[in-house]
């Protein structure tokens, strides 16, 4: 189901509207049923339902004995056990696709994946107990807004609240409704605009050079964006109707001086899932330390240090781009790439500190701040280019025809899809999402929105509403959206 | 309480903002649109049809010489499907003395196109009748069932067509429906084919929307004239209206095949744009001849003098102006 379809339109309505006007003691049932019908919706067969109660089972059973066992020996087996079986039916599914002929792996694989996976990790570090109702269970592990596009949610965060019995809100409504348009916002005016132009480009990647290709990396990178934290504003703005509350998945991303505080501001909850759950329990495995008592024998403490934790890093940043794909331009593009910008910035940082102070370059000017922001946007859409590429050697190609100039100055780049009209509208609303990110960092956006008087208010509303009604891409003639982080 | 009484006011001006928004980016200016926007009751005669209705019959010209108003419920490719329901939709707005329909809905029993749908559904306002036409059209279509909502939500279709939508506001080539545009002012030489195919068939889909449209006009006792639209006919098309005009004269209502008319004295070496549609001049020649007939043959008012229609000289006078412009004759000429 696309999240702007028409389609999930009507299930979210009668989702919402089911829950409200049932009893409150029942609204967790109906949330679970609206997510076991959105999880095999069209997807509906012996093969998926097998594996997604295998899966549950994996996760529901190590959880209990997990629980049972504390503090001894099996309940490390458990969790073992489980990770094993998650993470099995997940390989054999999503990335081998050994059963493509006869199974679609089902929607939200990856999610649903690693969300029960920190929940049996959880369950063993003590941080909540397992949930014995396996229909409850179900409901956290499936719940079906995260299952399009994340976020990741953790089950201690989650407990309280996808369980609770929540009276509807007029203000939850309002905010929500208003998280939602601002998405559909993001998606059909800017990110499907972005699309048209580059697919073309990335379709025809041969035929062009310079500063189409340029234009077209720097348009993709925004193109992810606003399509990625636009389902996520939407998958927020429905969990906040009905009065829960998910992790923020996106801190302004773009104004990151930094890959490494990019990294921080984007896909928030993978980050820290992966920190949490591999990152750290990387630094303390014996591998790693075996690795840093060796190599203390060879330098010094601060740099034996150092080299630990880029292994650990080194590995987090692979694995983070075989989650979105085992093809190795996932790998290279949103894993070991992002892994060397890092390197490189915490390598280099001392050093450009220094020319600066001896250049006189105020570090703190807004300047400079400008420019690091500007530099971390051409690295980031730079590694990007191996995540859009069909393969490395397309990635490669492109790369290399970035460097050839040909005479004439963008001379047909209104005949690319999006003619000047299209060109007016995508960069008036860059702009507007700029200014609404940059606001974002200083506070609640739609809180401000919330406390201005009603004309003020309403107008931007309605300026809003009527922007993504006119000026989306959507209706006949338009390929319905693809979400890119729908695929993972 | 004031949350709720707000969250009214915002949806009802949402409401009234989109309906404004959608009347601009949805005209697509034709005769139904123009039906709709002329007052209720107004109409002496309502004429439906496919394409040669609004190409064929100018009502403005008809209005000058005999002073009558015709309504054009007309658009192209309509099928002989929905012409009861046209009906109906006509009788909620107009109380005229003739309904008169031509059968070049024949034609169109199947394969109707995206644009020949949305031309008669867009200007027309929410009804049941407009579902079941809409149903009607989309039956009679190829089109995906998955693509329907685009048609009983036409904004979907609409909402990125507003640089079009500027343009249509600017440039309007009706005329009280009638549509005067460079292409209907070339000559396409045709051959007059003799009407003297005898055979006559009408499929299982023709015969019963057209028994389905008689019993209708008889059981709501409506004064309705049929007509046969000029063009060139192959002889299938003169099967269809062989049947359909006896089908007619069965059930004791008339019908006129202008095709067999001499007097009208269509050239079609000189008259018609295409092989189906007759050119201003063939159109201004029908015009005379057709209306002088309602004229003469039904009680129709003069309204040449009354203030309330001082919207049908003006647009006399701007359709003139413009066929000056376009051809260089007057439409005295003619």
């Amino acid at each position: 189901m696309i999240l702007t379809s028409f389609t999930f339109i009507i299930f979210c309505i009668v989702s919402l509207l089911i829950y409200f006007i049932i009893p409150k003691k029942w609204q967790w049932i109906a949330l679970l049923g609206s997510s076991l019908f959105f999880l095999f919706y069209k997807n509906f067969n012996i093969g998926t339902l097998v594996h997604i109660l295998v899966a549950f089972g994996a996760a529901y059973f190590s959880a209990i004995f997990i629980d049972e066992y504390a503090h001894q020996k099996q309940a490390k087996w458990f969790l073992i056990e489980g990770i094993l079986f998650i993470l099995g039916q997940l390989m054999l599914l999503k990335y081998l696709n050994l059963f493509q002929n006869f199974l679609m792996s089902p929607i939200g694989i990856s999610y649903y994946s690693l969300i029960m996976i920190s929940y049996i990790v959880d369950v063993y570090r003590g941080l909540c107990k397992p949930q014995k109702n396996p229909l409850k269970c179900a409901l956290f592990m499936f719940y079906f807004p995260i299952l399009t596009s994340g976020p990741f949610i953790r089950y201690p965060d989650l407990e309280n609240k996808i369980y609770a019995k929540h009276k509807f809100n007029y203000d939850n409504l309002c905010r929500g409704l208003i998280r939602i348009v601002w998405g559909l916002f993001k998606i059909l005016v800017i990110s499907q605009r972005l699309a048209i132009f580059v697919n073309n480009i990335y379709q025809n990647y041969l035929t062009y050079t310079g500063l189409y290709l340029i234009i077209t990396c720097l348009f993709f990178t925004l193109q992810l964006y606003t399509n990625f934290s636009g389902s996520i504003d939407i998958i927020m703005g429905i969990s906040k109707i009905m009065g829960i509350d998910l992790p923020e998945n996106f801190r302004s991303p773009f104004f990151s001086k930094t890959i490494t505080e990019l990294w921080r501001n984007w896909h928030i909850t993978l980050g820290a899932w992966l920190k949490d759950y591999i990152f750290y329990p990387l630094m303390k495995s014996n591998f790693i330390q075996k690795i840093g008592a060796k190599t203390k024998k060879i330098v010094n403490k601060k740099v034996s240090k150092k080299v630990t934790l880029y292994i650990s890093l080194l590995i987090m940043w692979i694995l983070i781009g075989a989650w979105h794909g085992i093809e190795s331009k996932f790998i290279i593009g949103s894993g070991i790439l992002q892994f060397i910008y890092m390197f490189l910035e915490d390598l280099l940082s001392p050093i450009t500190k220094k020319v600066c102070k001896k250049l006189k370059i105020n570090y703190n000017s807004l300047g400079y701040r400008i420019y690091q922001c500007i530099r971390t946007y051409l690295l980031f859409s730079f590694s990007m280019i191996f995540f859009r590429a069909a393969s490395i050697p397309n990635a490669l190609s492109i790369i290399k025809n970035i460097f050839i100039f040909k005479k004439g100055f963008l001379t047909n780049i209104f005949s690319l899809g999006l003619n000047k009209a299209n060109f007016v509208v995508l960069i008036i609303s860059v702009i507007v999402l700029f200014i609404v990110e940059y606001r974002q960092l200083k506070g609640d956006v739609t809180e401000s929105l919330l406390k201005q008087n009603v004309v003020i208010r309403w107008t931007i509303l309605y300026l809003l509403i009527f922007a993504v009604l006119i000026f989306g891409m959507y209706g006949p003639g338009y390929d319905e959206t693809i979400f890119i982080y729908q695929q993972f | 309480m004031k949350k709720v009484r707000n969250a009214i006011i915002f949806i009802i001006i949402f409401l009234i903002i989109f309906q404004l928004i959608n009347n601009v980016l949805s005209i697509k200016p034709n005769a139904i649109h123009n039906f709709y926007k002329e007052p209720k009751n107004s109409f002496d005669v309502v004429y439906i049809g496919a394409s040669n209705a609004y190409q064929h019959f100018n009502s403005v010209l008809a209005y000058h010489e005999y002073g009558f108003t015709t309504g054009l419920m007309s658009s192209d490719t309509q099928p002989i499907q929905i012409l009861k329901y046209m009906l109906k939709e006509a009788q909620k707005r107009q109380k005229p003395k003739v309904y008169v329909i031509d059968l070049g809905h024949l034609y169109y029993f199947e394969n109707n196109k995206v644009g020949g749908i949305h031309k008669v559904i867009d200007e027309m306002p929410f009804s049941f009748n407009k579902l079941a036409i809409t149903k009607k059209l989309l039956e009679s279509s190829n089109i995906n069932k998955k693509d329907y909502i685009n048609y009983y939500f036409n904004f979907l279709m609409y909402h990125s067509s507003w640089k079009t939508a500027l343009n249509n506001l600017k440039n309007n080539n009706l005329y009280k429906g009638y549509l005067l545009e460079k292409y209907n002012t070339k000559i396409d030489s045709q051959e007059k084919l003799p009407w003297d195919y005898e055979v006559s068939s009408l499929n299982q889909i023709q015969e019963a929307a057209l028994q389905e449209t008689i019993d209708y006009i008889k059981e709501q006792n409506l004064e309705v004239l049929f007509t046969v639209p000029i063009k060139t006919y192959d002889q299938t098309f003169m099967g269809y209206i062989n049947a359909a005009m006896r089908m007619i004269e069965e059930n004791n209502l008339k019908i006129i095949n202008f095709n067999t008319i001499d007097e009208l004295e269509i050239d079609f070496s000189h008259d018609l744009y295409d092989y189906e549609h007759l050119n201003v001049w063939g159109a201004t020649k029908y015009t005379r001849y057709f209306a002088k007939y309602l004229h003469e043959n039904y009680d129709l008012k003069d309204h040449r003098q009354d203030k309330k229609y001082i919207s049908w000289s003006k647009e006399y006078d701007r359709f003139t102006k413009s066929l000056k412009e376009l051809i260089g004759e007057s439409i005295d000429e003619i």
